[in-house]
């Protein structure tokens, strides 16, 4: 996948399908990889690399997967040990892959270096567990804290004890009235005790057979006495504990959590949206005598107060992680803004070269115009939707992030004018092309075939003679996405591809091997939703500019 | 945070000290402004006591007596100096974060402090430094405060004694900060504890994760450039030559150079991805990483031209780079501000290690260098950082102090003064 020159225009290659198995697929945008995507490439180059793909084993079978959160376990309990791990179809990248197994192999985003044992920073293995009442944001928390982490290279799964307790129920049938009660008949302490094994028995597994590092603990432990049995569980197992509390004393926030919980929880599908508010703080209060606060001065801790506005670390003897959590944390968000991607307009220069920042065409312009008009447009038609919902909260005032590089700047001018706040960071410019700047994609196969082998082979981590890779940029881009997460506002990016697709891949927990594939087009500006389990994508399209080559 | 307003690009931050004497409070904010300025983000230290020792310069420990009306009145001035010259700083300096280093002890000083602040839309920040480590504190008041200006010519010992004394006056009235509305990070033990209270902006986060990461144990940082180049012999800049039979040479050596300066410390190497540092460090017997963040600064269009070809092809470019050397950008490449921004990684990541090795290029170790000698930026880029030597630097509690290893290998200056084309001197 050649990303290095920018904006060729399209060759006119027929678009080559990845798989023969996708056939009984929902056509997906994501799909079209070929025929955008390929254009420096010769069609039986592509086809050859795609075919891999097509006749692997492993991605087979799985093309009808749909990984949702409920049916995540009883996807892993149904397969053999050998097919438990997927390669990522190309083509699903429009769901947040953030509750996906990782495979054994996995190498993540902005990895800085792999080391033997697949754990980094020397820190060993760690399990974090996660502590605090229902409703109180851990599970937000969890699938945060995944993200971030997998995104730095550190191989992190959840495992949310509520998945567990789902599957262990036959479908139709519900969950015994007592079962969230403390003093509960002993068939159902014995039902409990069962969905706590099989939990703790994929900890284990995720730690001694993928190599994992961090697992994520999310359930209400919320005994002294509970705990200690874990840490001492753990560490005869070698594993070291990080507690995360998540403590809420302003009711404003545990109702809202609850709203929001009920909209995305497994649990409540189909409920009376009142009655599903009384029963899950039902559930909290039956709960509330018997829960003990963090307080073992001997432990690892991190107690988070009120979503982020007060956090106390205690004995980080875990070294480098609990910092980065911290720091993490501290710029997280519950209730983040929308992020839009769009990219520059056209330039002057038919492949602009990354050394000659050339200006916006005249097509470049008028596609700025119609991509501040769309946009603004659209927010407008979003926040009369949600109002005739009964949802007054006032619109989120939007910003512009650009580079430097003149196209980005120049396609933002629009809204500049109109008064939005825009700011250029360095950070986003582009991917160096290196020795490839300003070649197409023959020139470059000529000039480098080794590299271009090379390339084909890991296209995310490898760089052409003096250019960077997609890590490189991921390691580079860490800046900005923690100021995204801490940011309220809604963002639009404007970008160069390879940066946009980068920070997609981000916030929709992509692999590294569907990054450099990922698709923008110019006549559409996509944007992501956060939500508490799962990142939503959803595409605004632009009238009246033509799809473009994504190079 | 109701809203983010954009206010936040015009932010004016003040870090107020808070802790008992012999804390660590003024090592602390020394390395914020170092840090922060290397960052190009305006910071400056105001130290109460500096402002107090122009009236009072040798006081005994009574003076710090709070029931000492005297002593309080002057020791009241002395803060009113500092903040104004604080305030006068951030309204006619383009001031960003201000550091107020006392030990601002009790909840009326701080309130007061807080209002003059809220008045003046200045965000405040406090960093309490809290610790009950006898060893530690003891070490602190032998190292600092016996060379303080306060004790000069006294005798050690008694000097000591009087400043416990001096501590004992201010635990007497000592208020941790409590109040949960303030912003506010409480370090305790160096960190083995740490409170964080209502950070209200990424800045604050950073500064906050800064401090997080520092540690108190000694530890040596050795940098070196690359051995000489293919490039550098025909005084070509950038690119990604070989080294030259003396580069390789200097390869050869700097085992024996790293052993003799390092023992038998453990060390990591650090490299970056161009050939050339590689290729340097290729014998050393040490755990190796790559980073591409220590690639050289990227020269863009003049990749692989020499001076001379570059003042022929592009004057302006020529003139304009002499003129603002850390400003100015290489058409399609870098700019000096550009490699510190991609540096800081790798300097936070410094901060948490031991001992590190770091072999780069011309640039960026006067980046890395500046870091660590708060080198201002019209300075920088302009240092000489002469080949086959290596630097090691031993950062203590208020400076850091340097070391030169020149290896007798001969190698050509790549070193260029303002307004000449690079003269290769053999």
């Amino acid at each position: 996948m050649l990303s290095l020159s920018s904006d060729s225009s399209r060759s006119p290659s027929p678009s080559v399908s990845i798989s023969s198995e996708d056939r009984d697929r929902p056509p997906s945008p994501m799909a079209n990889i070929p025929s955008s995507g390929m254009s420096s490439f010769s069609p039986s180059g592509l086809s050859t690399f795609h075919a891999d793909l097509a006749t692997s084993p492993i991605t087979g079978g799985f093309a009808q997967m749909h990984l949702s959160p409920s049916s995540f376990t009883a996807q892993l309990r149904t397969q053999s040990a050998g097919s438990k791990y997927l390669r990522r179809q190309s083509s699903s990248v429009d769901e947040d892959a953030i509750h996906d197994a990782l495979s054994p192999t996995h190498v993540s985003p902005a990895q800085l270096y792999s080391t033997e044992s697949g754990r980094l920073f020397h820190a060993g293995k760690i399990c974090i567990v996660l502590v605090g009442l229902p409703a109180r944001g851990k599970t937000h928390l969890a699938v945060s804290l995944t993200r971030y982490l997998r995104w730095l290279g550190v191989k992190t799964h959840a495992f949310h004890l509520g998945d567990y307790r789902r599957v262990h129920l036959t479908p139709g049938k519900d969950v015994p009235d007592d079962y969230f009660l403390v003093n509960a008949s002993p068939s159902t302490v014995i039902l409990r005790q069962r969905v706590m094994a099989a939990c703790k028995a994929d900890v284990y597994r995720f730690f001694e057979e993928d190599r994992g590092q961090v697992a994520i603990y999310d359930a209400v432990n919320p005994t002294s006495a509970g705990r200690r049995v874990l840490v001492k569980e753990f560490s005869q197992r070698g594993i070291q504990t990080l507690f995360i509390e998540s403590i809420c004393d302003k009711p404003e926030i545990i109702e809202a959590n609850v709203r929001s919980v009920k909209i995305s929880s497994p649990d409540y599908i189909g409920w009376d949206e009142k009655e599903a508010i009384m029963h899950y703080l039902k559930r909290i209060s039956d709960k509330i005598p018997h829960y003990e606060t963090l307080d073992e001065p001997e432990f690892s801790y991190i107690k988070l107060y009120n979503a982020g506005e007060r956090i106390l670390l205690n004995n980080s003897r875990v070294g480098y992680l609990p910092n980065r959590i911290v720091f993490y944390l501290m710029n997280l968000h519950i209730k983040a803004g929308c992020v839009y991607f769009a990219r520059a307009g056209k330039a002057t220069e038919l492949r602009p070269r990354y050394k000659s920042d050339p200006h916006l065409s005249d097509e470049g312009r008028a596609y700025a115009r119609v991509l501040t008009d769309t946009l603004l447009a659209h927010r407008r038609s979003e926040h009369t939707a949600r109002s005739a919902h009964g949802d007054n909260s006032p619109e989120r005032e939007l910003i512009i992030w650009t580079s430097t590089r003149r196209r980005t700047i120049e396609t933002a001018a629009e809204f500049a004018k109109r008064g939005f706040y825009c700011r250029q960071r360095p950070q986003l410019s582009q991917m160096h092309p290196g020795s490839c700047d300003g070649l197409s994609g023959e020139e470059i196969e000529e000039q480098f075939p080794g590299e271009v082998e090379m390339h084909k082979k890991d296209p995310y981590r490898h760089r052409f003679p003096r250019a960077e890779s997609y890590h490189d940029l991921a390691v580079r881009l860490e800046p900005v996405i923690l100021e995204m997460e801490r940011i309220p506002n809604d963002i639009l990016i404007v970008a160069h591809v390879s940066v946009l697709r980068v920070l997609y891949g981000y916030l929709m927990a992509c692999s590294p091997f569907d990054i450099p594939a990922l698709d923008f087009e110019r006549n559409e500006i996509v944007e992501i939703i956060p939500s508490a389990y799962n990142n939503k994508v959803k595409r605004i399209k632009i009238y009246g500019v033509e799809e473009s080559a994504t190079l | 945070m109701a809203s983010y307003s954009f206010q936040a690009e015009n932010i004016q931050i003040c870090v107020i000290m808070v802790g008992l004497p012999a804390r660590g409070k003024s090592l602390i904010a020394q390395k914020i402004v170092r840090y922060l300025t290397w960052l190009s983000i305006r910071a400056k230290c105001f130290n109460v006591g500096n402002y107090r020792r122009l009236e009072t310069a040798h006081p005994t420990a009574e003076f710090f007596d709070v029931n000492n009306s005297e002593g309080e009145r002057l020791r009241k001035l002395a803060a009113e100096a500092a903040i104004r010259d604080m305030f006068r700083w951030f309204d006619h300096e383009q001031g960003v974060v201000g550091i107020l280093d006392a030990t601002n002890t009790t909840k009326s000083r701080r309130n007061w402090i807080l209002d003059l602040c809220r008045k003046r839309n200045v965000e405040p920040m406090f960093v309490e430094s809290w610790c009950d480590d006898e060893d530690l504190i003891m070490q602190n008041i032998m190292d600092v405060k016996t060379t303080s200006p306060d004790y000069v010519g006294q005798d050690p010992e008694k000097a000591a004694l009087d400043f416990r004394n001096r501590i004992r006056n201010y635990e007497k009235v000592y208020e941790t900060i409590s109040e949960r509305d303030l912003t506010y990070v409480k370090l305790i033990n160096v960190g083995s504890q740490v409170i964080i209270n209502r950070i209200q902006s990424y800045l604050e986060s950073r500064i906050v994760y800064y401090l997080m990461n520092l540690h108190i144990k000694p530890r040596c940082i050795w940098l070196s450039r690359h051995g000489e180049s293919a490039f550098n012999l025909v005084g070509k800049i950038g690119g990604d030559s070989d080294l030259s039979e003396r580069g390789r040479e200097y390869a050869r050596q700097l085992p024996r150079l790293v052993k003799m300066s390092v023992g038998d410390r453990p060390l990591t190497v650090w490299t970056s991805t161009l050939k050339r540092t590689q290729q340097t460090a290729k014998y050393l017997p040490y755990r190796q990483l790559t980073w591409k963040a220590l690639d050289e600064l990227d020269a863009g269009q003049c990749d692989g031209l020499t001076y001379e070809e570059i003042e022929n092809r592009y004057p302006d470019d020529f003139a304009a780079r002499d003129e603002n050397k850390y400003e100015y950008r290489y058409p399609g490449g870098e700019s000096y501000r550009d490699v510190v921004v991609r540096l800081e990684p790798i300097i936070m990541e410094l901060e948490r290690q031991e001992n590190i090795m770091i072999v780069t290029h011309q640039a960026v170790l006067r980046c890395i260098y500046a870091y660590f000698m708060n080198v201002p930026q019209d300075q920088s880029p302009w240092m000489e950082v002469p080949l086959h030597t290596l630097i090691q630097l031993e950062p203590k509690a208020y400076g850091t102090e340097v070391i030169r290893i020149k290896a007798d290998i001969p190698a050509v200056s790549t070193y260029r003064e303002k307004g000449q084309s690079a003269k290769i001197k053999k």
